[in-house]
């Protein structure tokens, strides 16, 4: 079932007196329980489309809907809403709060998303999600003190404990070796699948798309191929 | 999860160094204010400490009380009419003690009120600074003007008039001294006093130390300072917040994407510069009220609570301004640029 749908959506960037058209006209439908990659050359609108479907930012035109609602007709505060109680967000780099521990992020982000959880259950929450991502280790420690790769699990972690229904990595390899870069992309699928969430990663790496269901290919603003 | 005191607690140097800042910026403020304070005690106490009232001088005297004089007739007639009133002068002359070392004083004499101290003939009663100076009850000291003696009765808290000491005198001492007949003031406490009486010009209490030429232009100065001071003060820490808060418009993008409301970023930052504030102020006024309490004796140092209070809501007042104009920042943070930044 399609959970996300993007119709016809245009984005169309103003730089001093010249509007260049980035997004001509996007449509795609993401499936629950599926990656989907968005590749194409650097440049082509990958994380303007990703934003765009994220909330994060608006179409100049067309619709994009997440449960019936479109977003690109909500206020403010209804997008922040569903940002924080049923959107992840993974990036390139981890964007872990520096003076939160590993456990506090995590609480954090449950707080955000208002979560009903008692306490004692959000701290059992946060080890077990900690487990998925092989950091209970780690669970006092400072973003300071994390290698690259550790960093990125949080950030995973942080991304799914408020069990979004989809989930927004944007090149979330990119800062990572070869080695972690499969582990993370392992797991991002592997969360997917056992929450049934709806993922879509852009991605430059051509090694990732083992771990993906499909491959959009996106070129100067417009979906290319689809597989 | 308390986002602003967590965040304290894991930076504390660099919160350190900001409230440091406010402590000193305010300790510097009270300090000077104290000081300015007490030099206006030193210098106009005797008007001071009176209750509020008008003062009277004559029309020609141009408000230089020195050279007015009061008609007896009008003065007689004001004394009667007007409860409390009291007619006096101020004049600046000397003293001789018995090894004729010489002391510059302000003599005062009025009629008898309970304002003023009441002083029999060849009697003296002096500001307390003039016993440090070795002055004691029952000592004789002379003018040359004056035919007699004046016998030490005793000493009086903190009067002081243009910096030197305060001595009252006997009405007709006084007279013979100056040789005068008239007196230079009326003094009418507050309830009591009329507006308009024809042939005088009236003075409230503040209107009275503003035509002291010294007074006026010390205090003008000092209160300059404590204002530019508050002023200075206050861009410090706007900017100070402000910097504070823009190396974090990266973080505060983030947890705005992750679903933060904006106004519990605000929160954060008013609770950070309130939190900073007042610990600051707390130890700067412990410390100022502490140096009010063991300033040296000589040192005319005098803060009040009030005045304390008074300018710590300032501080509080702009700390807050300057933060929220920081936060504005906040308010148009996309979190996109956030994101695109990179590592932070
Ligand atoms: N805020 C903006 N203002 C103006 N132009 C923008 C803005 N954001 C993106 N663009 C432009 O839109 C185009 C697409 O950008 P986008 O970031 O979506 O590319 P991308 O496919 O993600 O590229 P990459 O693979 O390098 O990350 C680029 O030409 C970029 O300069
Ligand atoms: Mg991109």
């Amino acid at each position: 079932m399609s959970l996300f749908t993007l119709n016809e959506v245009k984005k169309t960037f103003t730089i001093g007196e010249v509007k260049e058209e980035i997004l001509k006209g996007v449509n795609l439908s993401l499936r629950e329980g599926e990656v989907t990659a968005l590749v194409g050359a650097s440049g082509s609108g990958k994380s303007t489309l990703l934003t765009i479907a994220a909330g994060l930012q608006s179409a100049s035109n067309g619709q994009v809907i997440f449960e019936g609602n479109n977003l690109s007709q909500m206020e403010e505060e209804g997008i922040r809403k569903i940002r924080a109680n049923h959107f992840g967000f993974i990036f390139q780099f981890a964007h872990l709060v520096p003076f939160l521990t590993v456990e506090e992020q995590l609480l954090l982000m449950l707080d955000v998303s208002e979560s009903k959880l008692k306490k004692h259950e959000q701290k059992s929450e946060v080890n077990r999600i900690l487990q998925v991502v092989g950091m209970e280790h780690r669970k006092q420690a400072y973003p300071s003190s994390l290698s690259g790769g550790e960093k990125q699990r949080v950030a995973i972690a942080r991304a799914i404990i408020h069990k979004p229904k989809v989930l927004f990595a944007d090149e979330p390899t990119a800062s990572l070796d070869s080695k972690r870069s499969k582990d993370v992309m392992a797991l991002i699928r592997e969360i997917t699948k056992t929450l049934n969430i709806t993922t879509l990663v852009v991605t430059h790496d051509e090694e990732m798309l083992v771990f993906v269901d499909h491959i959009i290919k996106m070129s100067d603003g417009l979906i290319v191929q689809h597989s | 999860m308390n986002l602003a005191f967590k965040e304290i607690k894991r930076n504390k140097v660099r919160f350190l160094i900001l409230g440091s800042i406010v402590f000193l910026v305010s300790l510097l403020t009270f300090i000077i204010s104290g000081l300015a304070n007490g030099l206006s005690q030193d210098n106009a106490s005797l008007i001071k400490d009176l209750p509020e009232g008008q003062f009277y001088m004559n029309d020609d005297a141009e408000e230089t009380y020195t050279l007015s004089r009061i008609d007896s007739s009008l003065q007689d007639e004001l004394l009667t009419n007007y409860k409390d009133a009291t007619a006096l002068s101020i004049q600046m002359g000397i003293l001789n003690n018995h090894n004729g070392k010489q002391q510059s004083v302000v003599f005062v004499a009025s009629t008898e009120s309970k304002n003023f101290k009441d002083v029999k003939d060849g009697e003296i009663i002096l500001d307390q600074s003039m016993e440090e100076k070795g002055i004691n009850v029952g000592d004789t000291l002379t003018n040359p003007q004056f035919s007699g003696e004046f016998t030490v009765k005793g000493f009086v808290d903190q009067t002081k008039f243009s910096h030197a000491a305060v001595a009252f005198i006997n009405i007709e001492n006084y007279k013979e001294i100056y040789r005068v007949n008239e007196m230079q003031l009326v003094f009418v406490p507050k309830d009591n006093s009329p507006q308009e009486i024809s042939g005088l010009q009236s003075f409230s209490k503040h209107e009275f130390l503003k035509t002291i030429p010294s007074f006026n232009a010390e205090q003008m100065t000092l209160n300059m300072i404590v204002w530019f001071l508050v002023v200075i003060s206050g861009m410090l820490f706007a900017i100070f917040f402000y910097m504070m808060n823009v190396q974090k418009i990266g973080l505060f993008g983030i947890l705005k994407a992750i679903g933060l409301k904006t106004s519990r970023l605000f929160t954060i930052m008013w609770t950070q510069m309130i939190f900073i504030t007042i610990t600051s102020l707390a130890l700067s006024i412990a410390i100022s009220q502490g140096f009010n309490l063991i300033a040296p004796e000589g040192m005319p140092f005098s803060l009040t609570i009030e005045t304390t209070m008074n300018l710590s809501v300032v501080f509080l007042v702009i700390g807050f301004i300057g933060t929220t104009i920081a936060s504005l920042q906040i308010k148009k943070i996309e979190p996109l640029q956030a994101i695109q930044q990179g590592e932070i």
